[in-house]
């Protein structure tokens, strides 16, 4: 059934949107409810305010949450005319967001040593996630990937719960400007076939094919992993039925059954 | 003194709805999801997506397609089957206090007919309408809304399976509404409501690839408006019986359009997914416009238009 959990409509006002990389950028709105009721792997649906020609909403991982200023943040590339009239906002200008929405990651009690493998974008909304393992005294490595070294986004952020809690943060480069030459599967692939390795859950999210690629290990070596998926959705709050995923269950709808699926249902 | 509340009930074809607003099939599951969001009593009828006899797994993906002032989907219908329906979100649904109308969808005459005996037994559903213009399935939906005989043979067959107010709802992909509109009127339906989506397709210039795994999809949200009040005006002057009105209603003021073309009620749609209160908008507001414009009862502005 859908899920429990209660839905905010806030309009919020734009605090700060800044481009970190070519076509990247970090917008912080102000949404207190939604900052309030936000776990890690949720998401919110986002309009810009009196559009009627972009219609619909744009689904985007929560980054961070601002508690003391009750703002959310989100991180989103410029890829059609949506994410480009986003990226024209200036401080001050309002934004219509819906959420918190979704299941989030499930953090199993008592995980030890965790794995968190990120392609491009898919790197914001490991930030809380990262951040509430290493509150809760898991380690947690972190694998990110991207297109060059001034695309790994989000990276401060998530090295510093990485080294918090013990753990490490490794990159790599489709064009080598930075650590590894090549995909981020290929490092989380290595540690996971390290004698003594540990990992006790696995948390992806990315790219559709760097997903598959991502998980394939993991299943054979009958790890607990999750992966957060995106898919074109329409309401986002499970009424339209347009954003299916899969799975061994029967189609599910991504917006609130997911994002985040155990990996191991998924019908790759 | 303040001013007197509007009368906003009306009577779509025997089915009393406190307000003229409902919902269009396919953009409001069977409300739950709404729930969160507003009281569902607000409206004056839910109207669940389509409800088949055996479960539908609907179209694979990407299904939907956004384009410019609207969207294309190709969801395809999918549904539990109607025994699942009764069990899980008709009994959910029959729990709100609000008029329930269920559309029914069928690949062949006998289905539609069964998922109306089905449901016979189920008090709280208030009015069938009947889906005979779904863009998105291969076999019955469409097919037996753009052939005024077959229209025809639906309706009676749905007729005959129930007492209940009986709406059938009209697809646009035709040459003549008003023909299939008639046939429809004469074979037994107590209401009409229109417009479906319109067949249309979205390329990817790109990738050289349609952007809906199944091709084409149908056309909803405001781009459809001006198509959808030209037509319910069309029927409306054509036929005797009540029109629900639907087509990219995104404000009070689009519905109170589509009453003057002649609806007698009107659905919010697309608007479902941009806005998840639009549906209590819709009721506020068209009650604000009747008294803004001294209208002592909402039933003055169907057919009102000044033509």
């Amino acid at each position: 059934m859908c899920n429990e959990d209660i839905k905010f409509q806030e309009l919020g006002q734009v605090l700060s949107n800044e481009c970190i990389a070519p076509n990247v950028y970090v917008m912080e709105i102000t949404a207190p409810r939604i900052c309030e009721a936000a776990r890690p792997g949720q998401f919110v649906h986002v309009k810009v305010a009196d559009n009627p020609v972009q219609l619909l909403r744009m689904p985007f991982g929560v980054y961070d949450c601002n508690p003391q200023i009750g703002s959310i943040e989100i991180c989103f590339q410029v890829l059609g005319e949506g994410t480009r009239q986003l990226s024209t906002l200036s401080i001050g200008e309002r934004v219509d967001v819906l959420g918190p929405i979704g299941n989030g990651w499930s953090m199993p009690q008592g995980t030890g040593h965790a794995l968190i493998i990120s392609g491009g974008l898919g790197a914001a909304p490991m930030n809380l996630l990262a951040r509430e393992l290493c509150a809760r005294g898991c380690t947690v490595d972190i694998v990110m990937g991207g297109p060059s070294s001034e695309r790994l986004v989000c990276r401060e952020r998530l090295a510093k719960s990485a080294l918090a809690s013990g753990g490490k943060l490794l990159v790599s480069t489709d064009d080598g400007s930075e650590g590894l030459h090549g995909f981020c599967t290929q490092i989380s692939d290595e540690l996971l076939r390290q004698e003594g390795q540990d990992y006790d859950y696995i948390c992806v999210c990315g790219p559709g094919p760097m997903e598959r690629n991502a998980v394939r290990l993991p299943l054979e070596l009958g790890i607990y992993t999750e992966a957060s998926f995106e898919k074109l959705m329409a309401c986002g709050i499970g009424a339209c039925l347009s954003c299916i995923v899969e799975t061994v269950d029967g189609r599910k709808r991504c917006c609130v059954d997911g994002p985040v699926f155990d990996v191991a249902k998924v019908v790759w | 003194m303040a001013p007197v509340k509007p009368k906003l009930q009306v009577d779509l074809g025997g089915l009393i709805m406190a307000n003229p607003v409902t919902t269009a099939s396919g953009t409001f599951a069977a409300g739950r999801e709404y729930a969160d969001f507003y009281d569902l009593k607000t409206l004056g009828a839910v109207t669940t997506k389509g409800v088949s006899r055996d479960p539908w797994a609907g179209n694979d993906s990407p299904r939907i397609a956004e384009t410019p002032s609207g969207m294309l989907n190709s969801i395809g219908l999918q549904n539990p089957g109607v025994e699942a329906f009764c069990a899980g979100p008709l009994k959910w649904l029959a729990e709100q206090d609000v008029p329930v109308i269920v559309n029914v969808s069928g690949h062949s005459l006998e289905e539609y007919a069964a998922v109306i005996e089905r449901l016979e037994d189920e008090p709280a559903v208030r009015a069938y309408e009947v889906n005979i213009s779904c863009p998105n399935v291969d076999a019955g939906g469409m097919t037996f809304g753009t052939d005024p005989a077959q229209a025809a043979q639906v309706t009676r067959l749905c007729r005959a399976a129930t007492k209940r107010p009986l709406i059938v709802k009209l697809t646009p992909n035709v040459t003549d509404v008003t023909l299939i509109a008639q046939h429809v009127a004469d074979a037994g339906a107590d209401a009409l409501s229109l417009i479906n989506t319109l067949l249309g397709m979205a390329v990817d210039a790109r990738t050289r690839r349609p952007k809906l795994a199944r091709v084409v999809g149908g056309l909803s949200g405001p781009a459809v408006k001006p198509v959808a009040l030209r037509m319910v005006w069309q029927v409306h002057q054509a036929v005797e019986v009540p029109i629900l009105g639907m087509g990219g209603i995104m404000t009070a003021e689009d519905a109170i359009e589509f009453m003057l073309c002649g609806a007698t009620a009107v659905a919010a749609g697309t608007v479902n997914f941009v806005n998840p209160h639009a549906g209590q908008e819709l009721v506020r507001g068209i009650e604000q416009y009747c008294i803004d414009n001294g209208v002592a009862d909402v039933n003055e502005l169907v057919g009102a238009l000044q033509a």
